[in-house]
């Protein structure tokens, strides 16, 4: 047992974990968005957006346009759903833009899921940012790890068995 | 000197680079392709539209407090041949009608809206030949009147790529159309002359 081999050891695993904290923070400085790289979790958008493929957003952008697809949160729901812009409504003079928006997969628009009564989006304070770019299924492990008792448990064997591995 | 974790390390090290490089060749092939085949200049022509009115009084058709709200509709005549957008690197291609208009009392304000989309996940299928299809959406406007309202149809494009940014654009060729009540018009003169 060396106290200064153990301690350089744990002075990297902080590096590491900082490292990618700091990584993240700063994508969501510069993509003006909170969670700039999200899961997809439901169907609503197939065959464009199946569940586990992961998004990388924009919120640099002043309006969205129709067509866009846009991650949105409502007020008193935790998870964030990304569906398609299929009218806005916005004004030259000041910031403000109203959106509707619409699942690909779903018959009918979102109305029904806008908290209070809303019958639109309002750009500024519920669109959390805007799908620039796309990669299939990578996700999944998410996913996979969030819905399976067993699947937290197999990570942690596998972190304490590459420690062990690693003390050679 | 090697251990096990330092190979696992060094091989997915280098599957991802692999695996990064492999994108950017994708993703730069199918750029070059839809430049090639001038899919950003697609021509279409939306014709023969026909507009409708009707009101509604629920809350999923824009209706405060139980006020009438003009619901608008139309019938119209498509063709164009996205198939250009159709590469290796395209998953599908969501096509889109969409007007755009002025406020009547607030001429600042502007909007846009869709009447019609289409989820194309096949070339064969891009080559679009429509004849007096329904709207797929009722549209209403923020203010109450809708009537009298000048439209402007495009045929915008977005394609859904297997990996990369999503691509939009939008076809050549648009329609200028004045929205009138179709259906209630008629009706009343029906009566007149039958009167």
């Amino acid at each position: 047992m060396n106290l200064r081999f153990e301690l350089t050891r744990f002075l990297n695993l902080c590096f590491v974990l900082s490292s990618a904290f700091m990584f993240w923070k700063g994508l969501s400085l510069a993509t003006n968005s909170h969670s700039p790289i999200v899961v997809v979790l439901s169907g609503s958008m197939e065959p464009a957006f199946q569940r586990g493929d992961v998004l990388f957003l924009w919120n640099r952008n002043q309006r969205s346009r129709v067509g866009d697809v846009v991650i949105y949160e409502v007020e008193g729901k935790s998870i964030p759903i990304v569906h398609r812009v299929m009218r806005e409504h916005h004004s030259e003079k000041n910031n403000k833009q109203l959106l509707l928006t619409k699942g690909d997969n779903n018959a009918g628009n979102d109305i029904p899921l806008y908290a209070n009564k809303n019958i639109y989006l309002n750009k500024q304070s519920d669109i959390v940012g805007t799908v620039k770019g796309y990669i299939p299924q990578i996700g999944y492990i998410t996913i996979w790890i969030s819905e399976n008792k067993y699947a937290k448990f197999a990570m942690m064997g596998l972190l304490g068995l590459s420690s062990l591995m690693s003390n050679e | 000197m090697f251990s096990l974790s330092q190979r696992i390390q060094t091989l997915s090290n280098q599957a991802l680079t692999f695996a990064c490089f492999i994108f950017v060749f994708v993703i730069a092939t199918s750029w070059l392709q839809l430049i090639q085949q001038h899919a950003f200049m697609t021509p279409s022509s939306i014709d023969n539209i026909k507009t409708s009115i009707n009101l509604r009084t629920s809350r999923y058709y824009g209706s405060m407090n139980g006020k009438p709200k003009e619901n608008s509709k139309i019938l119209f005549d498509l063709n164009t041949d996205l198939s250009p957008l159709f590469n290796w690197n395209t998953k599908q291609v969501f096509v889109y009608l969409t007007g755009e208009y002025e406020g009547q009392l607030r001429p600042q304000t502007k909007s846009e809206v869709t009447y019609w989309d289409k989820i194309i996940t096949k070339g064969d299928n891009a080559k679009l030949q429509l004849k007096n299809v329904r709207s797929k959406y009722a549209v209403w406007d923020l203010e109450e009147v809708f009537v009298g309202r000048e439209l402007t149809f495009k045929l915008k494009w977005n394609i859904q790529p297997w990996i990369g940014p999503l691509i939009y654009g939008e076809a050549n060729g648009n329609k200028t159309i004045t929205i009138t009540s179709g259906k209630p018009a008629n009706v009343k003169n029906e009566k007149k002359s039958s009167a």
